[in-house]
């Protein structure tokens, strides 16, 4: 039976230094659930690497060749001269640029933000409520009762307040 | 203040905000039913009636074709700056103060955003026919016209909108989860859809703050260019008095300005109507205090730049408005204006105004109430004498008009009303970042 | 041609501002102030023409008159030596318009006569255009206008009645310029000077308004704008107007 084991800390580096011991007992990447962020899981946990800079990039890259494009393009379009101008005005053209890229560039962001920390998710999933209050949370999948109890062990040595076990609901 | 007594607990921020969202006391009801009752009937029956009639409701006339329907876009539009432009700077700046008032600067600028957008349609003589200035293919082939400044704000303050929303909300996520786990009915239902299943794992933290430390960056620069085109709409034409490069600069400070003076109101409230002791204090009012008093000295500054250019240019049509802006029919507003705007806001010199609530408060409504002079005052004193004196001609609002602006204040608090019930009106995570981490207890068994 | 030729060659099309040359026509009013005696007969005939609502004493006295052309009238002087000077106004259609470069949604663009015109179905009524003309010739409807009995049966056919929340503005008769064109098209050659005229430039007793072509060297307005009294109403702001005035010699000056 495929469950969780999560033991409940009080303050954040008892709960990092767990989360250290369980990934070097070699268990599965352990995740700290926490009510707010906590620096240093990259030295405990291993670095983490997000795309999310390079969906903003492109997004932003897209907006600013796109806005230039809908602007001169539309305007090729349907030709309507106005005040004497060209039909391709170049600086107002770059203005409309400018506003497509940071539209482009916010909803890339979104974008990136939604795929790269797999969200949203509406199934039930382990989770325990008292993180989102005071207490950090470190869990670990366990396969067997004998890695439950190793873990329980690991988070009780820890520091843990209360360590519970939580059947995986898929 | 109570905190100095009992240091708070993380719980206390979750049953604080929690009971802010779930509480809600007989006071709140009554207010709601008369923001509601103005709204519709200062906002809603007069816009109706002038829908029926025409814009000769309102009291523009030919030279004047512009009034304070615009002036209130202008208004709210600047209005709207602070709140997520000075989030944003203080983010990235890492300010410990921020983190208890951004939601709801946050929250100012999306309704005061969603209010100036409905100005303009207001202010439109045919607003049934508005989706023309969005750029979507249609069957008559024909696209907005891209050289526009107006067309400039359309992309603008969409852009602005969707930026500011995305913002509010991104940084919402996290209490949503907090407060979905205390809720039940359709509250619960709500927020398990707003905050997508959020778990605060480390993982997921760390996308958050990465995302979101982009948006900032993003929105900056966004909220810059949408005050300046703002003030294209009118810096781009050749009326004298409206025709000048300062214009920019002068309409983003001018918006910051009056932002965060709404801030300082809107933080008032909350602090005195919601229980919010604990999150906004003294320390909150003198930094705002003193950001006021260097934004009124840079508006000051800008104001006397516009005087000097047009007297020392002196060409025949910039020295007439000159003359007329300083002592013609329109001259008491600009006088109240620089009382209100330039010469109260020194005040906030002595710690003691900007540490005490009441003075605060009242400044921050002068100001206000000075701010919103100055957009009528650029749109009346320049549009009702340009180049040819044959079309020199007053402009008085009417009723229609005053009424809708009225109307228009309701709908705003109308908005932040229903916006304290849904969403927490102070960010729990952050607040609680700025408080001491838990340490280990005494007694913990060693590692 | 490969596509990269064809968008450098448009790029470069498009990159150029429209002159004279690339219209058909090049309308032009050309106004001898010398000759207007103020009398009022242009405005009349305009009002009749374009179906221009009367919008009643206090509308006007609010400041919402309809007028496409009006007699700007300028005093000088106290009571004894009173001089009246006057000058009729109406849309000069600018070559470098700006009331056009400011509509969002294209309602009013240069079309291919050299005219600035307004499509009344395409307005949304921002009123932008109106405040970005230095002219103060455009009108805005502030209400739907209604013409009471019989005053409803005189409408001209040609000329559409516009509705409440939109601009409108002279349009050098357009209606009687597209008559003409199909007219001269159907006998395959170009509008002959005189051919086409404006209500105003038709009813002015003192024929003070002269109306043509200016690309025709030969044509009235041609020559009427090279006298060296022409000038143009607010020249220095560079609108290159259509509509040029001969200057009043003063003789009190002279």
């Amino acid at each position: 039976m495929v469950s969780h084991a999560i033991g409940l800390f009080h303050d954040p580096e008892s709960a990092l230094h767990a989360a250290g011991q369980l990934k070097s007992a070699g268990f599965a990447q352990p995740e700290i659930m926490s009510p707010v962020p906590i620096h240093g899981v990259e030295e405990v946990l291993g670095p983490k690497k997000s795309v999310i800079k390079r969906f903003t990039f492109f997004g932003g890259i897209f907006g600013a060749l796109g806005g230039f494009a809908l602007a001169a393009g539309t305007a090729v379009m349907y030709l309507h001269p106005t005040g004497g101008r060209p039909i391709i005005t170049i600086p107002p053209f770059l203005i409309i640029s400018y506003e497509m890229t940071i539209l482009c560039g916010i909803l890339a962001t979104v974008l990136g933000f939604l795929i790269s920390a797999r969200l949203p998710v509406f199934r039930e999933r382990i989770y325990v409520p008292e993180t989102a209050v005071d207490k950090f949370g470190v869990t670990v999948p366990c396969d067997s009762d004998e890695q439950f109890s190793d873990a329980e062990r690991i988070l009780e040595q820890a520091g843990a307040e209360e360590v519970r076990r939580l059947g995986d609901p898929s | 203040m109570s905190s100095e007594q009992k240091p708070m607990q993380y719980s206390d921020v979750n049953d604080d905000i929690v009971r802010s969202l779930v509480v809600t006391g007989r006071k709140y009801y009554i207010t709601l039913a008369i923001a509601v009752t103005v709204m519709v009937t200062c906002f809603y029956f007069p816009w109706f009636y002038q829908l029926y009639y025409g814009i000769g409701a309102a009291g523009m006339n030919n030279p004047t074709v512009w009034g304070t329907y615009l002036a209130s876009f202008i208004f709210w539009i600047g209005l709207s700056h602070s709140g997520t432009l000075l989030s944003c700077v203080l983010h990235i700046t890492n300010s410990e103060w921020r983190k208890a008032m951004y939601r709801s600067a946050e929250a100012m600028t999306l309704f005061s955003l969603l209010v100036a957008v409905t100005m303009v349609m207001v202010h439109l003589g045919r607003p049934w026919f508005i989706h023309w200035a969005a750029p979507y293919p249609n069957q008559m082939e024909l696209w907005p016209n891209f050289r526009s400044p107006l067309l400039f704000d359309v992309i603008a303050i969409t852009t602005y909108l969707t930026g500011s929303l995305i913002f509010i909300y991104m940084g919402s996520i996290p209490d949503f989860a907090a407060v979905r786990d205390r809720t039940s009915g359709w509250r619960y239902h709500l927020y398990v859809l707003l905050s997508l299943g959020w778990r605060g794992t480390d993982t997921e933290w760390h996308r958050l703050g990465w995302a979101y430390t982009f948006l900032a960056v993003l929105i900056i620069p966004l909220a810059v260019s949408v005050h300046s085109i703002v003030s294209w709409d009118f810096a781009m034409s050749i009326v004298p008095g409206l025709h000048q490069t300062i214009f920019a600069p002068y309409f983003v400070v001018g918006a910051i300005y009056s932002g965060t003076a709404g801030i300082v109101t809107v933080m008032f409230v909350l602090r005195k109507y919601m229980n919010f002791e604990h999150f906004i204090t003294k320390i909150h009012f003198d930094n705002l205090g003193k950001l006021l008093l260097l934004l009124s000295l840079l508006w000051s500054y800008i104001n006397i730049l516009e005087l000097f250019t047009a007297w020392y240019g002196g060409t025949s049509t910039e020295y007439e408005q000159l003359r007329y802006k300083l002592t013609g029919y329109y001259s008491p507003l600009y006088w109240e204006m620089i009382l209100f705007c330039a010469v109260a806001p020194l005040l906030l010199i002595s710690k003691k105004i900007r540490t005490s609530f009441v003075p605060m408060l009242i400044l921050s409504i002068v100001i206000n109430i000075g701010m919103y002079t100055e957009r009528f005052l650029i749109i009346a004193t320049t549009l009702s004498r340009q180049y040819l004196p044959e079309s020199w001609r007053l402009y008085t609002p009417s009723m229609v008009e005053i009424s809708i602006l009225v109307g228009s204040l309701a709908m705003f608090i109308t908005l932040f009303l229903l916006f304290v019930k849904i969403f927490p009106s102070v960010s729990i995570y952050e607040v609680k970042e700025t408080m001491p981490k838990p340490q280990k207890k005494n007694g913990d068994r060693s590692w | 041609m490969s596509f990269m030729d064809r968008f450098v060659s448009g790029w470069r099309k498009h990159r150029q501002a429209a002159t004279d040359d690339d219209f058909d026509y090049a309308w032009t009013m050309s106004i001898d102030l010398d000759r207007c005696t103020g009398c009022g007969a242009c405005v009349t005939a305009c009002q009749a023409e374009n179906n221009i609502p009367l919008v009643g004493e206090k509308e006007l006295a609010g400041g919402r008159e309809m007028q496409w052309i009006r007699i700007e009238r300028y005093w000088e002087g106290e009571y004894p030596n009173a001089k009246l000077s006057f000058i009729p106004m109406m849309c000069q259609h600018c070559d470098s318009a700006p009331c056009e470069t400011v509509c969002p949604v294209s309602a009013t663009y240069h079309n291919q006569d050299g005219l600035n015109t307004q499509i009344y179905n395409r307005c949304i009524g921002t009123r932008s255009c109106a405040v970005y003309c230095p002219y103060e010739v455009r009108f805005f409807n502030y209400y739907d206008h209604h013409w009471p009995a019989p005053l409803d049966q005189q409408l001209n056919p040609d000329v559409t009645v516009r509705e409440k929340g939109v601009m409108e503005k002279c349009t050098f008769c357009i209606q009687r310029i597209r008559q003409a064109k199909d007219h001269a098209k159907d006998e395959g050659r170009r509008v002959a000077d005189g051919e086409v005229q404006p209500a105003c430039v038709q009813t002015c007793p003192s024929e003070a308004l002269v109306f043509g072509d200016r690309k025709d060297p030969n044509s009235n307005v041609s020559k009427s704008i090279n006298d060296p009294r022409a000038y143009h109403v607010l020249g220095e702001l560079n609108t290159r107007p259509s509509v040029v005035y001969l200057k009043k010699v003063d003789a009190d000056v002279v």
